[in-house]
This record gives C-alpha cells, structure tokens and sequence, in this order.
C-alpha cells in the first residue's frame, strides 16, 4: 500500500504548508489528521522504518524540552532523528511527525525518533508501535478538569507500560510517584536524579503530590525536598524508598547558567531555571541508555535554541523579552524561581487563559506561590489573558497589585512603552502561540 | 472596633489529603478580609492524625480531595465525629468543599463501596455516571450577589428537607437535576463550589467571618471593604455564563 502511503504523506505535507503560510498557524495536528484519515496504517508502517531506536518522553512538565534536547543530542552524534518539534504530543501531532519526516516516496530514513506523548494519548499511540524508552519526566497536578486526578494518569501509563514490556523506562527516580510506576509496571527500568540537596525548599507553601506510599499507604518521609514532591523519599511503613540514581546530578550550580556533574562528565549550560538541570539529566541519561556515546552533548547544548516560548528571548525597541510556559502549578513555581534568580528590575507579565487545551478550571492559580513576586526589583505585574481577572484577584490576596490589560498585544506593548527594559512574559498553554506570533513580529518590525 | 483585639482562629482540616482544588485560596481570603479590618486571625492546619481541639476554633475548612484520599481522611473523620458534631449544633462555622461537602452527610455510596460521613448534616452523595465539571453560577439567599465558581464532581449530593446553598443558574449542582446546589445547615455552608468559592464571593467570605464573630464576641459588625476587583471577577462569569 505504498501508494496510499505515498498521498497520505504528500496530503499531510501540503496540508502543514497551508496551515502555516495562509493561516498562519502550527499545522501540524491537521496534518497528523489528514495522514491518519489517508492510511490508518501510515504511523505503523513508518515507524517500524526507523533503523534503530524510538524513544518517547512522557510526564507532566518537561516534555517538549527533553524530548527536543535529545533530538538535537543524536543529530550532534550525525544521526537522522525523527521528532515531534513542536509539542504537538497528541495521536494526530504523533502522526505528523512521522509523516511529515518522510520523503515523498512514503518512505522514512532515520536512525532514530524522539517523540513525546501526551499520558493520556500513550493509549492511543502504542497500538501503533512500541517504543524501545520511555522517558518519564515526573508527574504534577495538571487539569484535573481534563485527567481527573493524578492516579487516572499512573493507571493508563501502568497499562501502557504492560503492553511494552521490553521497553525500558528512564525515569526521574526523585519523583515517588514516577518511580513506584516504573518498578510497578515490571519493565525494565534505569533512574536518574539529583542526590544530594541543592537548596532549601522546606519552608515553601508548595503542594506535594503524593505524599503517601503508592505501595502501602503510609506517609513518605523526606530527608529534602527539591522542589514540588520531587526529593529524597523514604516510607514509613514499607521497604518503598528512593532509588539508587543510575545517573546523579552532582556538584549542581545553578545562577544566570546551569552547571553540574554526571560521573566524570562536567555538563554546562546557557540556561536558567534548576528544572533545568532534570530536563538535560534525563536527556543525557536516555542518550546514554540507548548506548550512544555523547561526545558533542555540551556542544549541543550551547547551540541549543529551542524557540519554542521556554525561556525564548526577544529584544524588542531596546527591550529583553523572555516569553515563557507555565501551564500548572509546579512549572510556575519554578518559573517565579527562574525569574527571580535575575536580580536586575523587571516587569512581568501573567497571561491565564481557560481554553478547553488549558484546563477550563483556573482554581491552580491559587496554588501557585505569587507571594515570592513580593520584591523591590518587581517594577510591574500585569495580569492578561481570558481569565485576567481571576489572576488580579490572585495576586490582590498576597497584597500585590497588578494592572488588568486583557489583551496580550496591548499589555506586551504598553510594558514596553512604559517599563524597565526587562519584561518576562508567563503564559499558560492556549496563550503560548498567540503570543510568540505578537512577540515574533514586534521584534522584526522592530 | 471594639475594646479588645478580636482574633478570628481557622482549622484547615487535613491539607495533607484534601487540598485538590485551591483550597489555600479559601483560607487566604479568610484570612487576608480579617486583617484588612484589623481582626487578627490565624489558621492551624490538622494533618491526619492530629489531635483537635474544636473549642479553639472559630471556622473549620474541610476541602476536597480524590476518592482514595477521602476514604482514608474518612477513618480519621470517625475519630473527631462527636467533637466536630458539638461543634456545629453549637454554632461554630463550617465551609465544607467539593469532598468536604460530602464527608457532611450520612454517606457516600461509589462503585468501590461506602465512605462513612459525618452525619454532621442529614444529607447523602451517591456516585453517579460522569462527572459533573463546569463553571457555575448561582443564586443565594446569602448574599446580593450571584455565587461564582467551579464545580467537578463524580458524586450526586441528596439535601432532603435541608435548605439548599443557591439556586442554579448556570451549572449542575448537587445532583444535575434539582437545580440546587449546596447545603446551608445552621453555620455550615457544603458547596461543590471551588475555583476557590471565597474570594470571587466576598459576600459569602463575610458571610462566614460574621457569624464566627457574633458566635465569639456576642455581636460582629464588619467594617467595608473596597470590593471592586472581587465584583468584576464576579461579574465576568455571571455574564460569560448566564444570559441577562
């Protein structure tokens, strides 16, 4: 059916050049639609053409930068990687990657793919093909509008582990709930982690999942925290503990760059926010679990520009912009940590919207520690975004006020007209695009 | 003001296990309306486990959390269920959400068998099909203006005779048939309402200060406050939701 194939991957390409050059905006979902709908066996077929591994990455927080970093880690070793960019991590956005990679023959060279699932999707996905890795990156509270509650999420990614039983999970082993999943499901599993404790979270007002064993129902008992309920875990009730980290962070640095050890390899890099150190840790220890050596890993990370609205910059009239994601509670306390590791004056924008992809349910924002925005370097937050009034409402019950300005282009342009030059930009997922479009044509008609 | 510093003190009931949909959010409304008065106020937070000493306080939270977490803050709950039942047929205040609300009544019957309430209300849940999720806005006998909030809920609340919190507006409350939602039984308020409930709902945060006042002090007067951005919060999903 190589035919069929062959339409399926010319109707799907043609279909992302629509989408972006007419509408101006990411295809890559109608894409993945139109190739399934063409050749239901289109994803099978292709994937089963990568020459050797597939790695997937799963998980709450972290998914499109690990995912996109281990990309860019094998084609820094010269392989052909295929790869889901753009964090469209549904079935459709799945498809599209594999489709959009192909050649117009309908057929795929690749040595790899990287590709990051959605949890719930991984149902809907593995039908198709098994991967040989899993990444698992950790699990947070997200939508529970959408999931329900975290345990819906550990029962589909449990079955889904089941049914690939090969496949070996490289998993954050300071998230309890992630790695009572791996040694639960019966896979083959390696871990990785920080060891040692980097910081003091143990004053913070954080929600911690999963504070009771998975195994047995008693409390865990924490000798530290790093941040959310990622940490050093024992119970108090069963032999359910930490595990041993196959691939520990030590030595970990974190400031205006991030530095850290993994045996005797130094990894250095351009970024901020310790969540940081976990996304390259679980891209380094897939690379290397795979069997590959990483000789260009810190190479790749100081070309590594993802541009994707995590920690992208824009300089706009003589003012830095960063734009950055922050979908749930656990990302946007470590986003307030990253921006307030930049000591010099800044502006911040909060754009909440309520869009079916953000969760129709805004209650996290009030899980979320905006208290810490209570510094003499805030020059001004404004609140953006469909739901800007529960966000001011939020920020006006830790006694910070901020400015209502629903419109995201009119706040991005008013902070710039009237701030101090350094603007951060914090929005949640349906926002994500939208406003890197403003961003992206303000800076080059700028 | 009167001649001595009045003091508000708040029971979080185990954050530790229910704490699902920004319940910090009720607390720090509570807490920060008494402040910008000049009433002292203080929460003290009871995991599971703890002994509670119900004379101490002035309003009890008990928020909600998942099924599997309910059932075990259910065995504590059995514990406290004479002292808590005091408690409320004295007057003392109680805002019960999402599964604080059901642990109130008698029972809540789900597939998996039957969490034991605390019959502090006379009231039953049984779980039905599908969960109910949306926003929601009501109308209450409480407060001028409508009730905003969210609501996700498997279970299906049955109030019986009991006077219910609001009528629904928008939304499914209780049960996605009677049109009520919530349940208000002397000072107890149980709503499925979060989003949190307090702060979009001033008159409802005021509502529970005052009687914990007047249970106190014998009298409560609440001095006003500048409750602009709370009502157009308010408004902006009484008008996106419910047509004029």
């Amino acid at each position: 059916m190589r035919l069929r194939r062959m339409t399926a991957v010319w109707a799907a390409k043609l279909a992302e050049k629509i989408s972006v050059h007419i509408f101006h905006r990411q295809g890559v979902t109608w894409a993945g639609k139109i190739a399934l709908r063409l050749d239901p066996s289109i994803l099978r077929t292709l994937a089963s053409q990568v020459k050797k591994d597939i790695f997937i990455v799963c998980g709450t927080n972290g998914k499109t930068t690990t995912n996109n970093m281990l990309c860019a880690a094998l084609e820094a070793e010269g392989y052909r990687v295929v790869c889901n960019h753009t964090g469209s991590n549904m079935l459709n956005g799945v498809a599209a990657a594999f489709a959009l990679a192909a050649g117009l023959g309908g057929n795929l060279k690749a040595d790899y793919a990287c590709i990051e699932i959605d949890e719930a999707s991984t149902r809907r996905v593995f039908p198709h093909f098994k991967p040989d890795y899993m990444v698992l990156t950790n699990l947070f509270r997200d939508q529970l509008d959408r999931y329900g509650e975290i345990d819906i999420t550990m029962n589909i990614l449990k079955k889904v582990m089941q049914s690939a039983p090969k496949m070996k999970v490289i998993v954050n082993g300071d998230d309890a709930l992630s790695a009572f999943l791996a040694m639960d499901s019966g896979n083959p599993y390696v871990t990785y982690g920080i060891g040692q404790k980097v910081m003091d979270d143990s004053q913070s007002h954080e929600i911690r999942e999963g504070r009771f064993c998975k195994k047995c129902g008693a409390l865990l008992q924490y000798h530290f925290y790093h941040y959310s309920q990622l940490g050093d875990y024992v119970c108090t009730g069963c032999d359910f503990r930490r595990p041993p980290l196959d691939f520990d962070a030590e030595n970990v640095e974190v400031g205006d760059t991030l530095a850290f050890t993994v045996g005797e390899e130094k990894i250095l890099a351009n970024y901020k926010g310790f969540y940081n150190v976990y996304n390259i840790l679980a891209a380094y220890a897939a690379i290397r679990t795979g069997g590959i050596r990483p000789d260009h890993f810190n190479q790749m990370l100081q070309n590594f520009h993802p541009e994707n609205g995590r920690m992208e910059e824009f300089q706009i009239e003589g003012t830095r912009v960063v734009l950055n994601l922050a979908k749930n509670p656990a990302g946007f306390n470590q986003n307030i940590s990253a921006v307030m590791q930049d000591p010099s004056e800044k502006d911040i924008i909060i754009v909440i919207n309520d869009n079916a992809q953000d969760g129709i349910d805004v209650s996290w924002l009030w899980d979320v520690d905006f208290d810490r925005f209570k510094e003499d370097n805030i020059h001004s937050i404004t609140v953006s975004g469909i739901r800007c009034q529960d966000m001011r409402l939020r920020m006006k019950y830790v006694n910070i006020s901020s400015l209502l300005e629903a419109d995201i282009e009119t706040a991005i342009r008013s902070r710039i007209k009237d701030g101090c030059g350094n603007l951060y930009v914090l929005v949640n997922y349906t926002a994500l695009f939208g406003t890197r479009n403003i961003l992206k044509r303000l800076e080059e008609n700028g | 003001m009167g001649d001595t510093q009045k003091k508000i003190v708040i029971g979080h009931l185990y954050p530790d296990l229910l704490n699902l949909y920004g319940d910090r959010g009720n607390i720090a409304c509570m807490m920060e309306r008494c402040r910008w008065r000049g009433i002292e106020a203080e929460t003290i937070e009871f995991n599971t486990g703890d002994e509670i000493d119900f004379s101490g306080l002035d309003i009890v939270l008990l928020g909600g959390g998942s099924d599997r977490e309910q059932a075990i803050v259910c065995k504590n709950l059995q514990k406290i269920q004479k002292d808590f039942k005091e408690y409320v047929e004295d007057g003392g205040v109680v805002i019960a959400v999402c599964g604080g609300y059901q642990l109130l009544g008698n029972y809540y019957k789900t597939e998996d068998g039957v969490i034991e309430g605390l019959h502090l209300v006379d009231i039953y849940t049984e779980q039905g099909e599908g969960r109910l999720i949306d926003n929601i806005v009501l109308q209450s006998g409480l407060t001028s203006m409508p009730v905003v909030g969210f609501e996700n809920h498997g279970g299906r609340t049955f109030i019986g005779e009991n006077q219910p919190f609001g009528k629904v507006l928008y939304g499914y409350g209780n049960d996605g048939e009677s049109g009520y939602e919530g349940v208000v039984y002397k000072n107890v308020i149980g709503t499925y309402l979060h989003g949190p409930l307090l702060p979009k709902n001033p008159e409802v945060c005021d509502w529970l200060l005052k009687r914990a006042l007047e249970r106190k002090y014998g009298s409560a007067e609440l001095a006003p406050l500048d409750d602009q951005e709370e009502k157009e919060a308010n408004a902006y999903i009484y008008h996106r939701f419910v047509k004029e």
